[in-house]
């Protein structure tokens, strides 16, 4: 599609009549109608009580939803039109929608690079995109994210979260210490549904990013932090309070692998020279607490997962062959066979391994795809494994043990920096 | 009597020559044709295999499982296999265009299939290919498709894939070459229906627990208890 | 040119309000007065305005400039007489201009002599004339309106040992109107003026008449009543004349003041005013659409009364916290801009002396629903003082020319009633009536202009309003009709240049004739009605099938 057409001219048209604006707050949705519409509410007042004077606008990108969705956020817009709201609002403010169904790609990053097409023309000075699934979106976010951006100059802020110690896992033992290690930044929340950014970030990676392959753009939102980190943007990170959804769609392990991990390790390859001139890490500052653990009992089917670990290990070993090492697979198989109570995945093979993906994604050993869906069972093996280190480990501990899988991860990066020189 | 004898021989003599000198020209054309085809068959192969290592044809016959195949045969890898066969194909092709030229009846008959036969057989050998390939890939999609959604004997499920891909494959390799299309047909419906039956009875016996659980999971909304003891990983 | 005949000639009036003591002084005592008005009524004929407002001149201490009268039925002595003033107003009616003066019925001066012999004794028979108690506790549910100057509205009176109730500055004492008395003398006073021949009245103050413990004393159902009386005596007498109710309340609440055509002709829409600055600052109609939609219809012969500016500070009393902040931080940045709940500044001052926000916020004046008031010197764009105290630096005398005085006093400077402006942009030598004539593009000129547009339909004065609602919230659009005429005006709020799209379905085939330069714009048709407007632009189209 020619790069003119992919906004369709009637967005175009809502986006002549809102103007320029102060704020975007970009909201991808696809079959939300349950929940937009109290998001719609919050995000408005978060709008009227943290920026009452400044041009606001929402801007909802839908994947082609049937349920009405697209027709709440409309409903939703503040103005002089039978106007029977209630809220006190100095401005109009527009909730506008688009349908983005029709381009040649769906995904996620469509929605994304709608999002950042309309604040780029509207002059959006900062941007936030709200998840349509948060069960807990308080007014105080928009203020969070944003203010760093227009008070302070920031260019990209990012939230974080107090969770479960057992919530987000993939983000705690791969994607957080991964990226700290090669990338040199401490973001907590590489991936989040939630961030805000600035409109010369946002339009930089809209120019920069070829978004017509449609498997690029799955992930961009991890790709989007981590051009902001190369690009040597201001990061900031700000405390949200809890992280919660509606529905667990993240508890899908394949496409969160495939969002993340994926995205991850094919931005290793363009941004090698960055990563491999890093040397250390540094802290992103931080407003609030950098994360918080929840510690309460939690079920969890501990059994399964390391039967699906076996079952993956033996199963998979003509895939593994084409991406791991011999040695590699050959520990991996010595902790398949063990028993429950010896059942351990040590950090540095995770680690290894996990480096050992990264390469043979790089070069496309076999198809990427199958290479991120063989690291879901090893994935699972290294979840039983940090759950049995931290069944009865205070919040500290956790945080303890997170920091060392990190130091190993950092440890670790000359052997994939080998890996690399090799392929 | 003598005289006849001499007659005779001279003759067959004079015949000879005269034949021999008729064949020669002939044979020499057949001798350059072959000199040529010769030189254009290297040529061939050249382009050819640098045209293989520029598409990385050899990582791809990996992932069509082709190279280990060559490999348990003591075979060189797939580049060099395919481009010394075009060698050989086209300089045989050239000879036999000359032993054609010289004219020996019958033998031109068969030569002229063989020339017929020729696209086809480069046809079935492409089909061949990316069946495998395709074989291969799918094959291993199920396997980890099945692993992942943690399926019961995902080998089972992958070797099926790639076992009916390969079939299929090859029913469309020799109908391609017109080889014995009937026994074929036949050969391919039986192999189809075994292992569907394989499958129903795999399914039906080794699979109880597996058709249960899928059906429950279709149709009875309120069990969804494995998934909720999995962890949001994000 | 004489006075048209008809009783509802408010709806049509372009009303100019203005100070005797600030337009023009005849005698060379630094006040203007009323020989020096009268001899300026050419120039407010040539402005083209129909109607003057003569803020008090009655005789006054003058510590609330005027509004605290001393003596209902005479002229001060400053302004001249009250043959001066008969002769002023014979003047205007000859012109074709209708003259409307102040009724400060809420309260009077201190020094009033009502008041002097009502405190004087408790068995005073003008005792009962004002509102007296022993406690300062009564009605302890009403708000003080100048909250910067008033603790209480009772205040304590040392001659009579009793408190008295005031609702505006403690000199000012209110009258008590449950008194058939004061309701019979304040008829009386009405009465002195319309034999001379008055068009009206701009009631001041008219909400707090009378007093009832447990309410906020303000729009009681009592002082509709004694207001209703007057307009009834007034009707009866004087049929064709007309009240104008000052009264800074929400629309709602203002909506009984027009009763059943049976109290007041006009009344000033307050909350009107701060959201159009309000809507050209956010350069968002939604201010504006917002409070015509919650403004209620009032009865035919009834009208409202619009204006930019005032006397007055730019009250904003009638919205919000958050508008307010919004309002001070966008135009009243200096604390001394700022007095009570409102902004004490011109016009001009106020849209930076931008030419283009000037004349769209004229242009809208001109065009919404009601009469307009101009304030004089505006149309010049006379800037302000905020040096002086209270209100003064919005008062100062009029600008007529470069010279000495600015044509407005032969006395020497300093001792003109108030200090001309100075400064070198708004100051006399810059900005004045001379100047502008001789300039053909100068706001004098232009507002002559408008004025004469605004006079050529009666659809403004009396048509009926719809919105368009564009979804470029940036461009405030509606039609005026009136029968089977109709005016679209269009107004671009925003600093750039905007595209909007305008559903005119209904109006499908008419030309569009713009009335400026009477050209002729594309029919309408089935599409959307496209313009593209500069920044700040209006458009005033008169819609013609042909």
């Amino acid at each position: 599609m020619p790069e003119e057409s992919f906004l369709t001219d009637d967005f175009l048209r809502q986006l002549m009549n809102v103007g320029e604006v102060d704020i975007v707050v970009g909201l991808p949705t696809h079959n939300n109608a349950k929940t937009v519409g109290p998001i719609i509410q919050t995000i408005q007042s978060g709008i009227l009580r943290g920026f009452p004077r400044e041009r606001a606008v929402i801007i909802n990108a839908d994947g082609g939803s049937r349920d009405g969705t697209t027709d709440l956020v409309r409903g939703g817009s503040i103005g002089d039109v039978g106007a029977k709201s209630n809220l006190n609002a100095l401005r109009t403010l527009h909730s506008i929608s688009t349908d983005y169904s029709d381009s040649s790609d769906d995904s996620n990053g469509a929605a994304f690079r709608t999002i950042l097409a309309a604040a780029d023309l509207l002059r959006a000075k900062a941007c936030v995109v709200m998840s349509p699934e948060s069960a807990n979106i308080e007014p105080e976010w928009l203020s969070k994210l944003l203010r760093p951006i227009l008070n302070d100059g920031y260019d990209l802020v990012t939230p974080t979260y107090r969770r479960h110690k057992f919530e987000g896992l993939l983000v705690t033992n791969l994607l957080y210490p991964m990226t700290r290690a090669l990338y040199g930044v401490k973001i907590r929340e590489v991936f989040s549904s939630e961030f805000g950014f600035s409109c010369g970030l946002g339009s930089k990676f809209l120019e920069q990013n070829v978004w017509d392959d449609g498997a690029y753009s799955a992930g961009a939102e991890v790709r989007f932090t981590l051009a902001a980190i190369t690009g040597k943007y201001r990061m900031y990170q700000t405390f949200l309070g809890d992280k919660m959804h509606v529905e667990r769609r993240g508890a899908e392990l394949v496409p969160a692998l495939r969002q993340t991990v994926g995205a991850l390790f094919s931005s290793l390859g363009p941004d090698y020279p960055v990563w491999s001139a890093v040397s250390d890490s540094t802290s992103a500052p931080t407003n609030g607490a950098d994360h918080q653990v929840l510690l309460d009992p939690l079920r969890v089917n501990r059994k399964r997962l390391r039967e699906m670990f076996s079952t993956g290990i033996m199963e998979l070993e003509s895939v593994f062959q084409a991406i791991l090492s011999p040695e590699t697979i050959v520990e991996l198989r010595q902790i398949a066979g063990m028993s429950e109570d010896k059942f351990r995945l040590p950090a540095e093979l995770w680690v290894k391994t996990v480096y050992e993906f990264a390469a043979s994604y790089q070069r496309s050993a076999i198809n990427r795809d199958h290479i991120i869906q063989a690291l879901a069972p090893i994935f699972r093996g290294r979840v039983y494994t940090f759950l049995m280190e931290n069944l009865h480990a205070s919040a500290e501990e956790v945080e303890n043990n997170i920091e060392a899988l990190c130091l190993e991860f950092e440890r670790m990066r000359p052997y994939l920096l080998q890996l690399w020189k090799s392929i | 009597m003598r005289e006849m004898i001499i007659g005779e021989l001279s003759t067959a003599f004079h015949e000879m020559v005269r034949g021999f000198a008729h064949f020669l020209p002939s044979l020499i054309v057949m001798l350059i044709i072959a000199l040529i085809g010769w030189l254009i068959a290297m040529v061939v192969k050249v382009i050819l295999r640098s045209i293989l290592r520029l598409i990385k044809f050899d990582k791809l016959s990996q992932n069509a499982g082709t190279s280990q195949l060559l490999a348990k045969a003591a075979l060189p890898p797939a580049t060099e296999v395919l481009s010394r066969f075009v060698f050989w194909v086209t300089w045989l092709g050239f000879f036999l265009l000359g032993v054609y030229l010289l004219g020996i009846f019958g033998l031109q008959n068969q030569i002229a299939r063989f020339f017929v036969f020729l696209p086809r057989m480069f046809v079935a050998m492409f089909i061949m290919f990316f069946g495998l390939l395709a074989a291969s890939f799918f094959a291993r999609a199920a396997l980890l498709a099945a692993v992942n959604a943690n399926v019961p004997s995902p080998g089972l499920l992958s070797t099926a894939v790639r076992v009916v891909i390969i079939v299929f494959t090859t029913s469309m390799v020799f109908e391609e070459l017109g080889l014995a299309e009937q026994t074929m047909v036949l050969a391919f419906g039986i192999a189809f229906g075994a292992l569907m039956f394989g499958l129903a009875i795999a399914f039906g016996i080794g699979g109880r627990d597996l058709a249960r659980h899928f059906l429950e999971k279709r149709f009875v909304h309120g069990k969804r208890e494995d998934n909720n003891d999995e962890l949001s990983p994000l | 040119m004489p006075l048209d005949r008809d009783s509802l000639w408010y709806k049509d009036a372009v009303i100019y309000q203005v100070h005797v003591r600030t337009f023009h002084d005849s005698n060379g005592d630094g006040i203007g007065d009323f020989r020096g008005l009268q001899s300026k009524l050419d120039y407010l004929q040539q402005l083209g305005i129909t109607a003057i407002w003569l803020m008090p001149f009655f005789p006054s201490p003058l510590r609330d400039d005027g509004y605290d009268i001393a003596d209902y039925n005479s002229v001060h002595s400053s302004y001249g007489t009250l043959e001066d003033f008969e002769n002023f107003l014979g003047a205007a009616h000859d012109r074709g201009i209708r003259v409307i003066i102040e009724l400060v019925a809420n309260h009077t001066s201190d020094q009033h002599p009502w008041f002097q012999e009502s405190r004087s004794s408790t068995d005073n028979p003008r005792r009962d004339w004002y509102v007296w108690s022993d406690t300062d506790t009564l009605y302890k549910d009403t708000r003080i309106i100048f909250l910067d100057t008033e603790t209480s509205n009772w205040a304590w009176d040392p001659v009579s040992k009793a408190f008295y109730w005031h609702r505006f500055f403690s000199h000012q004492p209110d009258l008590n109107f449950d008194n058939p008395a004061v309701q019979e003398q304040m008829w009386q006073v009405m009465k002195f003026w319309l034999q001379m021949g008055v068009d009206g009245f701009r009631l001041d103050a008219v909400p707090y008449l009378v007093e009832r413990e447990g309410t906020n004393c303000e729009n009681l159902p009592e002082t509709h009543q004694v207001l209703k009386d007057l307009r009834r005596r007034l009707d009866e007498h004087f049929p064709g004349r007309m009240l104008l109710a000052e009264a800074n309340q929400w629309p709602a609440d203002l909506r009984p003041y027009f009763g059943n055509e049976d109290e007041f002709h006009m009344a000033f829409h307050f909350p009107l005013m701060p959201r159009m600055f309000m809507g050209l600052k956010l350069e968002d109609r939604k201010p504006i659409t917002e409070i015509l939609q919650q403004t209620p219809e009032i009865p035919p012969s009834c009208q409202w009364s619009l204006f930019l500016r005032n006397h007055d500070e730019l009250t904003l009393e009638m919205v919000t916290d958050m508008e307010r902040d919004y309002m001070y931080d966008s135009y009243a940045a200096s604390k001394t801009m700022r007095l009570n709940l409102g902004i004490r500044r011109r016009l001009a001052p106020l849209l930076s002396n931008d030419r283009r926000r000037i004349e769209l916020m004229n242009g809208m004046l001109m065009s919404l629903p009601g009469t307009p008031i101009i304030y004089y010197g505006d149309e010049i764009g006379m800037g302000d003082n905020i040096n002086l105290g209270d209100r003064n630096g919005v008062r100062t005398p009029m600008q007529w020319n470069g010279e000495t005085n600015a044509g407005f006093s032969t006395a020497p400077s300093e001792r003109l009633y108030a200090p001309l402006i100075q400064d070198p942009v708004y100051g006399f030598p810059a900005v004045n009536v001379l100047r502008q004539k001789s300039a053909e593009h100068s706001l004098f000129n232009w507002m002559q202009r408008i004025i004469a547009v605004r006079k050529s339909s009666a659809i403004f004065g009396r048509g009926s309003i719809e919105f368009l609602y564009p979804a470029n919230h940036r461009i405030l659009a509606y039609v005026r009709k009136l029968g089977n005429d109709a005016i679209l005006i269009v107004n671009n709020l925003s600093s750039t240049a905007q595209a909007v799209e305008l559903d005119l379905k209904r109006y499908k085939g008419n030309i569009l004739i713009e009335m400026f330069g009477k050209n002729m714009f594309p029919r309408v048709g089935d599409v959307p009605y496209l313009l593209t407007m500069g920044p700040y632009q209006f458009f005033w189209f008169r819609l013609r099938r042909v």
